[in-house]
């Protein structure tokens, strides 16, 4: 029975978020505005919307290192309330320790755990070592290794914690397009492979397209769902980057891409009117 | 234009050129003193020629048991150092790490820091005597308020996400600040250590020359007392080349250690 995917295994319930204001009597500055999502088991999650929009904040709630101002999470039954090892982040930022090896950094990753012994964190580590396929690299610096490579040690690492969800903010968004190509296709092995629940925080409307089950696109800030994209729907079987060629994909991105522009349009006109009635 | 080239605007070059221009710059220095010294620009009394002054130091050091001072300089410099590291290091890392500790006691090390060391001489012989401990004081006045905020400062600028990642991999605040914060910032913490260790050495001196009846300063002041210019000089080289070697030593070391920067 532990073996069937569970459903609402992620489960947002009217998810606030709201700054502190910068100056003394200003308004508290709104970022997310009563979001709900249920995400089932091994589900990839993408978050796509306008720079800026709040979406990353609001993975940063899933993840326990921001609190909402309103609403709860709750991760496999539990409520969240900060960030512990069942809750695994890859950074934009290259997070990879410079002062230990390729490998080292790997083995970091199941540091904390006290489920394995000594001899099976160094399994896992190799374990992981190998599937983001840098067993070649295992005893080079960090800083000796591209930005690529650098991004695949985060994600062995945090995988080698064993968290129940994996959560991506902007993780390929510092690489080259075909590095960051070729990590999306590394990426949906891995997921493959392991089955692990991921929140992917982009802009990359192909992106979110290539990796996706299902996408959430955000309205600028304040935060909303504004359109849920069952990929399948649309691309059938044609996933992953080889699907990349197919019409389907193709006909999903330009959708995509149309329901982005229409809200950078509606939030420039809104931003306009903003300024003409305070002038 | 070639890059490689010790003329270019911010040219590269080979460490084995650095090494023989370094020398070089010593040599030159030597030289134009002989020199000055020698055709008494300034007259012989008040500077005399480097032999007479490596002539003093070797009689300094056979005759009149300049090794002793010497030992005891370095002594009380390295105590009253490690007072101030095995307290600096910790307490900076408590600020940056708790909001509470770092606004209570910024500004109140941030006022002490800015008092002169060498008015507080005074006050500190008349607390703990013209003994031992009232130079080991005014060494750590020097450097333990500044060792502090420097550490606090490096403590702070280890990236955010290093200390996140810690979270989310299971880490409680006591192994972060031990395995990532303390670990990211050692090669940092060994450069401003290797700084600090060279304020000792000026406030050393000046706590020697007021009151002590031994160590590097006590002995240059005695020499003053009697117009022995080559002797004082002795004295400061002295200083010079000990720091001269301990810098270059952490710095061989900082370079063996942490390898990977």
């Amino acid at each position: 029975m532990a073996e069937t995917p569970k459903s609402n295994f992620v489960d947002l319930r009217n998810i606030s978020k709201a700054f502190e204001p910068h100056e003394p009597n200003g308004r508290p500055i709104s970022v997310i505005d009563d979001v709900s999502m249920q995400v089932d088991e091994g589900e990839f999650i993408v978050y796509l919307g306008p720079s800026g929009c709040g979406k990353t904040t609001l993975m940063r709630i899933v993840g326990g290192l921001e609190i909402a101002s309103a609403g709860e999470v709750f991760l496999a039954g539990e409520r969240v309330v900060g960030p512990d090892r069942k809750k695994g982040m890859v950074f934009q930022a290259y997070t990879s320790f410079p002062w230990l090896s390729v490998f080292e950094n790997i083995r970091f990753g199941t540091r904390y755990r006290n489920d394995v012994n000594a001899a099976q964190k160094k399994e896992i580590a190799q374990h992981y070592l190998k599937l983001v396929g840098l067993g070649e690299f295992s005893d080079y610096y960090v800083n000796r290794i591209s930005g690529g490579m650098r991004q695949r040690v985060a994600i062995a690492r945090t995988l080698a914690a064993a968290p129940d969800i994996l959560l991506m903010d902007e993780p390929f968004g510092a690489l080259d397009a075909q590095t960051r190509e070729f990590l999306q296709s590394q990426l949906l092995e891995i997921n493959r492979e392991e089955r692990k629940t991921t929140i992917f925080v982009t802009h990359d409307v192909e992106e979110a397209v290539v990796l996706a089950d299902r996408i959430f696109m955000f309205s600028t800030r304040p935060a909303t769902v504004i359109e849920e994209i069952k990929v399948a729907d649309h691309l059938g079987e044609a996933r992953g980057v080889e699907g990349k060629t197919a019409e389907a994909f193709f006909h999903l991105c330009n959708h995509v891409r149309d329901l982005m522009r229409q809200e950078a349009i509606r939030t420039e006109s809104l931003a306009q009117q903003e300024l003409m009635k305070q002038n | 234009m070639n890059s490689q080239s010790l003329f270019a605007y911010r040219g590269t070059s080979s460490t084995r050129a650095d090494v023989v221009l370094g020398i070089m710059s010593f040599v030159a220095f030597i030289l134009l003193w002989y020199a000055v010294a020698f055709f008494e620009v300034v007259p012989q009394r008040f500077l005399p020629t480097p032999d007479k002054v490596v002539a003093a130091l070797y009689k300094m050091l056979t005759e009149q048991q300049f090794l002793d001072d010497i030992g005891i300089s370095v002594a009380r410099v390295w105590v009253a150092f490690f007072m101030s590291a095995v307290l600096a290091i910790p307490i900076g890392i408590w600020m940056s790490s708790y909001r509470i500790v770092g606004t209570l006691t910024e500004p109140i090390i941030d006022f002490i820091r800015y008092l002169p060391v060498p008015a507080l001489v005074p006050l500190l012989i008349i607390w703990f005597g013209i003994g031992e401990s009232s130079k080991i004081a005014v060494l750590w006045m020097g450097t333990f308020f500044q060792l502090v905020l420097l550490i606090a400062d490096d403590a702070k600028r280890v990236p955010r996400e290093f200390i996140e990642t810690g979270f989310t991999l299971g880490a409680k605040p006591r192994q972060i600040t031990w395995d990532i914060v303390f670990r990211s910032m050692l090669p940092k913490i060994i450069d401003n250590l290797r700084i600090t260790l060279g304020w000792c050495w000026t406030y050393i001196i000046i706590a020697e020359i007021v009151a002590a009846n031994a160590g590097i300063g006590h002995a240059i002041w005695s020499a003053r007392r009697f117009v022995k210019t080559p002797e004082v000089m002795a004295g400061i080289l002295t200083v010079g080349i000990i720091g001269l070697l301990t810098d270059q030593a952490i710095r061989l070391a900082h370079r063996r250690a942490f390898k990977y920067l």
